[in-house]
């Protein structure tokens, strides 16, 4: 009975495993296409003159920040630093316990000033709005705390452009970041409403983004490089196929352009949630099928910046479970989705993709490892067999993570050769060496979601050298 | 079942393993390649027979996947590097391209080549609306000021689109269109009159001041927006008594044109603000305050009387934050300045 048992469950996770793959490999070939198409889109831009043209949309640049006084002023040097012809940066402090707002006015020459702004979305108390006379274009709003959708929503409130564009206060911009952006939206902002792009990680993005363009270096450590590689995956074979396919579902919240119309019509970012940002781009996608409007929202290849990844087991366990929490929460709050034409691609394929690749792979990941132990204590499976598979899965995986690389070069060829090839052979590795921390972290996050917990739990700043 | 899993795992072994090597060497031999290519000084030269390639590849009549379309497009760019004179034959057939993607490539190639040709070609681009005509705008501009005169007619132009563009492309010409411009302020559509508006704002003289103090009072509140900042340009402190009006505009977009508007104007706005201290709506009061306190008024007066009425009067207008803002900034200022002042 045991044994019967315990070879369907084999054969359970066998399949889901072969029918997820198969989901990422044909998710990979339309990714293939769409970065073949924008990598022309990109080659075929004149960024001079999008750059200096006055009519590129205006953008509001959103930062929030809590407790981000080692990273916070680097941050927003960065955004004022972009090449665009017009735009503002509002950085809003969420009640900081550190020294953020001390560092802000500090390195911006920052003097208090009162601006009387609309209250299209309720926010925790404004204590002050901050003005700097070297930067007319910088905006700090220093507020009660009550959250990053919060802070982002009385950023909104401020805002002053049609555009805006929310960003972590971890990240660290490449010059071009918002005309990359922007660029497709300057010639369809009546359609397309949202936009996010590629990021990369780093332990230390200040630094890792001083370095020119394909002389980026990757952390020297395989925990922060697997990290990067995840993020590889995530942005190559992932979104870029789900843009293609019309249901990108997760503008990270890094950098997600958002048309201010539109978030003013679903009512800004939600508090109820962990995280912000995939509800959002969620609630986006249902309010417009729902309503039969014509809309995109698209995930563009272009590397916009880089953004700080946790630097110990600890904090990336803390990071991912969160993650996974908001996953969960978010496909669960919209099941009426699930499979309903009405949602186009969205509810067809986007939706249950997600539940049977994220919400669902902790549990498998767990059944199967678990019943592929126990199958061969009682005997009942060759260990050989059982390391064989494990092989065939590393490479599956690393066949797959090489396809991500590859559609990353073929892009922005932002890299060095030698870390290139760092990657490489680091990718059959992932199985045992950085996969169990996410399997652990993704069943800690399933764990939390379901006893209801909605705490941010953010993981404290990497240490870094005085500048 | 030890078999069936076996079988399972060496088949996707015998897939994975070749793909896994086959793509980590086309990633690092297509990265020395890349390299080896940038190291150098690329010759911009094309054989006859590339160039017959590509000419070739531009003439083909609509490719069938987008794929083809951007091969096409990147093959025109190259023979626009090397001035091939295929060039303005093959723009055209590119420029028509239904995709505007497709045709907003030809529209930059256009800008690029900037001659007298493909000015006229862009002008007529943006008339049948080839391409995106935000893009078409954008290379017209940074043509200036050859396309100037070729401009005049677009504001004739039957389509209120062409009009548009046509307003707002004359604005890097002041000495064009001005009579045209005014009587565009009274077009029907609406998104040509704020065109029009917004133009005539970087230009003078009495007329054009007349045509927007008019439009501030129009009916659609974005042509009002345009008039509030082009009026206070233009009319400077003559029109502020109008402008502040507007503080009390039901749209939050008109009020935030209408303070841009006189903060920009500085002190000379300051006896219209006073007048709308005591103003019976709210945003108006607080707008006024705002914009006292951004021209250094506020400032002005805490330093000099710190117990003056008229600050009083402002602090009421802009409430108990306004009032703390401005103490913050006052004691943040070192007591020499505050001597001095």
């Amino acid at each position: 009975m045991t044994g019967t048992l315990l070879e369907i469950t084999v054969l359970v996770c066998l399949g889901y495993l072969l029918v997820t793959n198969l989901a990422y490999v044909a998710l990979v070939v339309v990714a293939f296409v769409e970065n073949g198409v924008r990598r022309h889109e990109h080659a075929s831009q004149d960024f001079d003159v999008l750059g200096e043209s006055r009519f590129t949309i205006p953008v509001s640049v959103i930062v929030a920040a809590y407790d981000e006084e080692t990273a916070i002023v680097a941050s927003v040097e960065s955004l004022l630093g972009l090449d665009y012809p017009e735009f503002e940066v509002i950085a809003v402090n969420d009640g900081s316990g550190d020294g953020t707002l001390e560092r802000l006015v500090e390195a911006f020459e920052l003097e208090p000033y009162q601006v009387f702004v609309r209250h299209v979305f309720p926010t925790e108390h404004v204590h002050a709005i901050y003005r700097s006379a070297a930067h007319p274009n910088l905006v700090i709003v220093d507020k009660e705390n009550g959250g990053k959708s919060d802070a982002l929503n009385a950023g909104l409130n401020v805002a002053r452009y049609r555009y805006v564009c929310g960003v972590d206060a971890d990240t660290v911009f490449d010059r071009e970041a918002l005309l990359m952006g922007m660029r497709r939206v300057v010639e369809d902002p009546a359609r397309i409403i949202g936009v996010t792009s590629h990021l990369t990680i780093a332990e230390d993005p200040a630094r890792a983004m001083a370095a020119p363009e394909g002389r980026r270096p990757i952390d020297r450590r395989p925990f922060m490089a697997y990290q990067h590689l995840d993020y590889l995956r995530a942005f190559f074979n992932n979104r870029l196929a789900w843009s293609r396919m019309g249901f990108m579902l997760c503008a990270v919240g890094a950098f997600q352009i958002w048309r201010r119309d539109v978030l003013e019509e679903v009512g800004g970012y939600s508090r109820t949630f962990t995280c912000e940002d995939i509800e959002l781009t969620f609630r986006v996608h249902e309010k417009f099928l729902r309503e039969g409007r014509e809309y995109e929202i698209l995930c563009l290849p272009d590397n916009v910046g880089t953004t700080e990844g946790p630097d110990t087991v600890r904090k990336l366990v803390s990071q991912r479970e969160r993650w996974q929490r908001v996953i969960n929460e978010t496909v669960w709050h919209y099941r009426n989705m699930w499979l309903r034409p009405k949602y186009g691609n969205v509810g067809m394929i986007g939706t249950p993709f997600y539940l049977l690749t994220e919400v669902l792979a902790p549990v498998f990941e767990v059944l199967g490892i678990v019943s592929f132990v126990v199958a061969v204590a009682l005997g009942l499976f060759d260990p050989a067999v059982f390391v064989v598979m494990l092989c065939a899965i590393a490479f599956l995986n690393a066949a797959l993570t090489a396809c991500a690389i590859l559609l990353d070069d073929l892009q922005s060829r932002t890299y060095r050769l030698r870390d290139l090839v760092r990657m490489l052979v680091l990718a059959p590795l992932d199985l045992v060496l950085y996969r169990p921390i996410i399997v652990w972290a993704r069943l800690k996050g399933t764990f939390r979601f379901l006893r209801g917990d909605k705490a941010w739990h953010k993981f404290e700043r990497n240490a870094r050298a005085p500048a | 079942m030890d078999a069936l899993v076996l079988r399972v795992a060496l088949v996707v072994l015998a897939v994975t393993v070749p793909v896994w090597i086959l793509l980590s060497l086309a990633i690092v031999v297509g990265r020395m390649r890349y390299e080896r290519a940038h190291r150098g000084i690329r010759s911009t030269e094309l054989t006859s027979r590339e160039a017959a390639r590509l000419v070739r590849r531009v003439s083909k009549r609509r490719p069938r996947t987008e794929w083809g379309r951007w091969r096409r497009v990147s093959a025109l760019q190259r023979l626009e590097q090397v001035h091939h004179p295929a060039v303005p034959r093959l723009i055209h057939t590119v420029l028509a391209d239904p995709d505007s993607r497709i045709a907003a490539a030809a529209i930059r190639t256009l800008g690029d080549i900037g001659d007298a040709w493909a000015i006229d070609l862009l002008v007529d681009a943006l008339r049948r609306g080839n391409g995106q005509r935000s893009r078409v705008a954008a290379e017209l501009e940074r043509l200036a000021p050859a396309p100037g005169p070729k401009l005049l007619p677009l504001l004739r132009d039957w389509n209120p689109t062409v009009r548009f563009w046509g307003a707002t492309l004359l604005r890097p010409y002041p000495e064009l269109g001005d009579a045209t411009l005014i009587d565009l302020t009274w077009d029907q559509d609406p998104n040509v009159r704020a065109a029009a508006v917004e133009t005539l704002g970087t230009r003078s003289g009495a007329a054009v001041g007349a045509a927007l103090l008019a439009r501030l009072d129009d009916g659609e509140w974005f042509v009002r927006v345009h008039a509030a900042r082009a009026a206070g340009h233009v009319l400077g402190a003559e029109a502020a008594p109008t402008i502040t009006r507007h503080l009390a505009e039901e749209r939050w977009w008109v009020r935030t044109a209408a303070k841009d508007a006189l903060r920009a104007m500085g002190k000379d706005a300051v006896p219209s603000l006073l007048a709308v201290l005591v103003h019976e709506d709210s945003f108006a009061r607080n707008g006024a305050a705002e914009v006292l306190q951004d021209v250094g008024f506020v400032d002005f007066l805490a330093l000099d009387d710190p117990r003056s009425p008229l600050l009083q009067r402002i602090y009421d207008a802009g409430g108990e934050q306004f009032r703390e803002a401005a103490e913050a900034r006052i004691a943040s200022i070192p007591v020499e300045v505050v001597r001095a002042a």
